[in-house]
């Protein structure tokens, strides 16, 4: 104990020996990116500091729920070690309820969400105030095969339509969709939801406010899982399922996120040449499709001890070069309006145009601190998809309204 | 025991059953980390493309060899405390009269018993305050405490089957006690102590609870906890094949232990099983 | 941890209870001296984790709201107690995968022990060939099979049905959850009969033979009889092994298609709720029934209890 506390006493004594002269160490905390983008504007970023601070990567697990455990079990142990965090656009809520994170400033939190994607900064401001600042975003589009389909379809409706047609003529029909029990399949929901004009949960985050609008969600889950357009293992697509499948060329539609183009121009060059994009189906006609937004904001830790330099080191990671150099080595849309009309962004991202118009009228999943728990109960009683109809609502509503409250326990 | 033709050609038949069942999934990790990425998804049992990359992809990462690194130093460093400790109380049980010892045994067993993710969160906290977390000590400890139970049980068994009157007949013959245990009883008790530290050794190779939640760096993570942090080429992609290539790595180790030490193995797993 | 290895542990009744005479206090003291560095480290170490989650499983206390902690009694029970779709979900499928894999794991276990027992050549391959599954990381097996039955990559996926992934369908994924954990176990629960089977006297079964008994007899009228202490010890260990099932699962499925072991849905409750109250009254829970498994071996079926003085 007492060789401890010489320890500290000698670490205290430099690091504030260091503090008039050397950079303070940020530590950020993020997950594995595999380009080397993060190291590249993190390394620029402390050099442009002038000697302010050194940003350290601490590289978090792969899966997103492991991100939030290795965090959330540091902060609850008020780490003052967290000084910057990747938060996905689902954690605000809930780290800014418990006291994790720390508010943005009001001066310079108006400077993050100035040229901002509007849906992006309401994923990172909870009651009113900005808790963590935009990084990247991602949002899916519809893909489709040229070569089967003609004209893209607009609507669900008409989809499922074509893709029944397909499969009478027996060529490849599939729809692939996220399905499997798990967060990709709540972001689905949550777009069908809002393209029908709804919303899950109140904008406080204290009600439950499935409605009609539910209904035509579920009655067009419903209508795809019980078709011939649905893929036989709807119930156990992933993301990555959905696009080896395309791949696979067994699909005329896919929905999802913008790397399946890269990696079909690797992996197949026979159907990248068919393949194209366009906005996601609406679910009511003549009414804009609202498509989930993805991505991760950056907050700063309540607990760390260096804030003012962590809220600097935010703002150079997001500065226009650092997003473009994100979204070109890395494959992550950026949040910064301007940057989609940058030609060097736009020649890395053909498809540019349609992220661009899903992004501006996006939608969010639910706000509020117990959104994990609400996303399980989504999945768990919406599973398999097979199994939804409208008649699931009352279900849905009282589980939602038990996560809500923390009520009861999480599937 | 006599045995006929047919009856060697059924024990053999058995034999190569055994062995082959418990071959095919190492196998097949094996098969999986030389695959080429881009027969990875082929389904097939034997790669058709062979590669290396896999390998020399993770250990080009220092994500993996310095949790390669400290996997080897935690375990073999908590087995050697966690058998010190444990044959001092064994020595006691097996050997010794005193109230308690019922108490002792008792609740080695319950510690054993109780489920360990929910001791991780009061674990974490603690250790954050001592300042253990992410460090060696932070994972020897807990790996050496529950490793306490095994090795309690085992030792005690062995223990009980060492003939102790030797001791005394080789203080008879004039040798001091300090003699009489190094020349007798120690090398009686060489075989038990040391099955046992193959099967702690074991344990804490195979602990993922701990690993995943007392770590947060490359300074303490094990490789079990590492798995995790493999990266496909993107956000959604699986790592696969670099799973594959460590699984592999962390299990050579065993199979090493395992081809050396089999017999006794077999015998710390049997002692006093049955033995009244 | 995985019981591993424990045995029946032989202890030591040491000598006849006399009057205590300096000579039984040194030995007292010399006792307490070796034990307390094991008793401290478990006290520490174990202890406290333990009772700090008895203690939680009285509060409201949920990560996500710190400001709503508060003592609220058995309410955390009893909110688990009357989750059907859930705890009683969760607790069929473990009590489900122990009662099966354990059955299997007998069964097989039992004709490996026959087959090493009577190996005639190559008893070392043997050996190691059995030890490997046993000491094989769980993750890294788990990771084996998990690859096996994906569609696409593994040899095992067509199997159970063409289109389909076999992990993400219940009646589909429990079988292979249990093939996994038997895989892995049956070694362990083999060795251990093993031991058992080395205790059947040669001649007994000779006799039996000279007397006409037919294979089948003579394992079920001589070999089981003797082995009947090890196969208790055996089922024991195995069976409070197999109920707190956690790794197997965590890889293959995340618990999803209600796969769920308890062990899997305590850690939902305490790593993706957050409720820390929820969550240390279901590892009480936990406790409590492996507790109990362990008292009805004991109790029931008279198996060895670790520290019992065994007279036989």
């Amino acid at each position: 104990m007492a060789l401890a506390a010489l320890a500290l006493a000698t670490a205290a004594g430099c690091g504030s020996g260091q503090s008039s002269s050397g950079p303070v160490t940020l530590n950020w905390y993020i997950f594995p990116e595999f380009s080397g983008a993060f190291v590249k504007s993190a390394a620029a970023c402390s050099q442009g500091s002038n000697g302010a601070y050194e940003i350290k990567i601490q590289t978090l697990p792969n899966a997103a729920d492991g991100q939030r455990q290795q965090m959330v079990r540091r902060l609850a142990a008020d780490d003052s070690s967290l000084d910057i965090l990747g938060l996905d656009v689902t954690w605000t809520p809930e780290f800014a309820e418990a006291g994790w994170i720390t508010p943005w400033p009001d001066d310079v939190a108006k400077r993050v969400e100035n040229d901002t994607l509007r849906s992006m900064v309401d994923t990172a401001t909870w009651k009113g105030r900005l808790y963590s600042a935009p990084f990247n975003t991602n949002t899916q589009l519809l893909w489709y095969r040229k070569d089967l389909v003609p004209n893209p379809p607009t609507t669900w409706k008409q989809m499922i339509s074509m893709a029944e047609d397909l499969a009478k003529q027996g060529k490849p029909h599939y729809i692939e969709i996220q399905g499997a029990q798990y967060e990709g399949y709540t972001v689905w929901f949550n777009t069908l939801v809002s393209s029908a004009g709804g919303q899950i949960v109140s904008d406080d985050g204290q009600r439950v406010t499935l409605d009609q609008s539910a209904v035509q969600a579920l009655d067009t889950i419903h209508e795809l899982a019980n078709s011939t357009a649905a893929d036989p293992s709807i119930g156990n697509q992933m993301e990555d399922q959905t696009r080896l499948q395309f791949e696979a060329g067994r699909a005329a539609f896919e929905l999802n996120y913008p790397y399946v183009y890269p990696s079909a121009k690797a992996d197949v060059p026979d159907i990248f040449k068919n393949m194209a994009w366009t906005v996601y189906p609406t679910v009511k006609e003549g009414v804009p499709t609202h498509v989930t937004i993805g991505g991760i904001d950056l907050a700063v830790g309540a607990f760390s001890k260096h804030k003012q330099q962590a809220f600097d080191a935010i703002q150079c990671l997001r500065s226009p070069q650092n997003e473009i150099q994100n979204a070109v080595l890395g494959g992550l849309p950026p949040v910064l309006e301007s940057v989609y009309s940058d030609p060097k962004f736009q020649k890395a991202y053909p498809m540019w145009k349609a992220i661009f118009t899903t992004l501006k009228q996006a939608s969010v999943r639910p706000k509020t601190p117990a959104y994990q728990s609400v996303s399980l109960q989504i999945s768990y009683t919406l599973s398999p998809p097979s199994s939804v109809s409208a008649k699931k609502l009352g279900t849905l509503r009282s589980r939602i309204e038990d996560a809500i409250n923390s009520k009861g326990l999480v599937p | 025991m006599n045995t006929t033709p047919r009856q060697r050609i059924g024990w053999g038949s058995a034999n190569v059953i055994v062995v082959l069942i418990a071959a095919i999934p190492v196998l097949w990790l094996v098969s999986l980390s030389f695959k080429d990425p881009s027969t990875i998804t082929d389904g097939s049992y034997y790669p058709h493309k062979w590669t290396w990359d896999n390998y020399s992809g993770i250990f080009d990462q220092p994500l993996f060899t310095h949790a390669l690194v400290n996997s080897i130093a935690i375990a073999l460093i908590s087995t050697f405390f966690g058998v010190v400790l444990g044959a001092m109380a064994a020595y006691a049980i097996a050997r010794l009269n005193f109230p308690g010892k019922r108490l002792l045994v008792a609740s080695a067993l319950l510690i054993a018993m109780f489920p360990p993710i929910s001791l991780v969160n009061p674990m974490f906290n603690l250790w954050r305050t001592l300042g253990i977390f992410d460090t060696w000590v932070g994972l020897i400890i807990p790996y050496m405490t529950f490793s306490l139970p095994l090795s309690i049980y085992t030792l005690s068994a062995f223990f009980r089957e060492i003939p102790w009157e030797l001791e005394r007949a080789a203080a008879l013959d004039g040798a001091t006690p300090l003699q009489a245990f190094r020349r007798v009883i120690i090398p009686l008790a060489a075989p038990g102590v040391f099955t046992t530290a193959i099967l702690v050794f074991l344990y804490c190779w195979n602990d993922f609870v701990f690993a995943i939640s007392l770590t947060s760096t490359n300074n303490a993570r094990t490789v079990p906890a590492a798995l995790a942090f493999f990266t496909g080429a993107s956000q959604f992609e699986q790592p696969t094949g670099s799973i594959a290539a460590a699984a592999v790595v962390i299990t050579i180790p065993v199979v090493i232990v395992v081809l050396l030490f089999q017999r006794r193995i077999v015998a710390g797993l049997t002692a006093g099983a049955v033995k009244g | 941890m995985r019981l591993g290895a424990v045995a029946d542990p032989a202890i030591g009744t040491g000598r006849p209870r006399r009057a205590l005479t300096e000579r039984n206090r040194a030995e007292r003291r010399l006792a307490w001296m070796l034990c307390a560095p094991a008793v401290a480290v478990m006290a520490l170490v174990a202890i406290y984790p333990i009772v700090y989650a008895i203690y939680l499983s009285f509060q409201r206390y949920d990560l996500r709201f710190p400001g709503d902690k508060s003592w609220i009694g058995i309410d955390n029970y009893t909110t688990i107690l009357s989750s059907t779709d859930l705890w009683w979900q969760a607790f069929g499928v473990t009590v489900l995968i122990t009662v099966v894999s354990v059955a299997i794991e007998l069964a097989l276990g039992m004709a490996v022990a026959i087959v090493m027992h009577r190996a005639i050549f190559g008893r070392g391959v043997i050996r190691t060939s059995v030890l490997v599954p046993y000491g094989i990381v769980t993750v890294a097996a788990a990771f084996s099979w998990q690859y096996a039955w994906t569609p696409g990559t593994g040899y095992l996926a067509g199997l159970l049905s063409s289109t389909a992934a076999p992990l993400t369908h219940q009646w589909q994924a429990i079988p292979i959850i249990i093939l996994a954990e038997v895989w892995k176990t049956t070694p362990f629960m083999a060795l251990l009969l093993l031991a058992g089977l080395s205790l059947v006297p040669e001649e007994l079964l000779r006799a039996a033979k000279v007397d006409g008994a037919t294979a089948w007899q003579r394992f079920w009228r001589v070999m089981v009889p003797v082995m009947k202490p090890a196969i208790l010890v055996a089922l024991l260990f195995r069976t409070l092994d197999a109920f707190r099932i956690f790794d197997n699962i965590y890889i293959l499925t995340q618990g999803s298609q209600n796969t769920r072991s308890v062990s899997i849905l305590d850690y939902d409750q305490l790593f993706t709720a957050l409720n820390l109250g929820v969550g240390s009254a279901m590892s009480v829970l936990i406790f409590l029934a492996t507790a109990l498994i362990a008292f009805g071996y004991i109790k029931g079926f008279g198996a060895a209890a670790p520290g019992q003085e065994v007279n036989r």
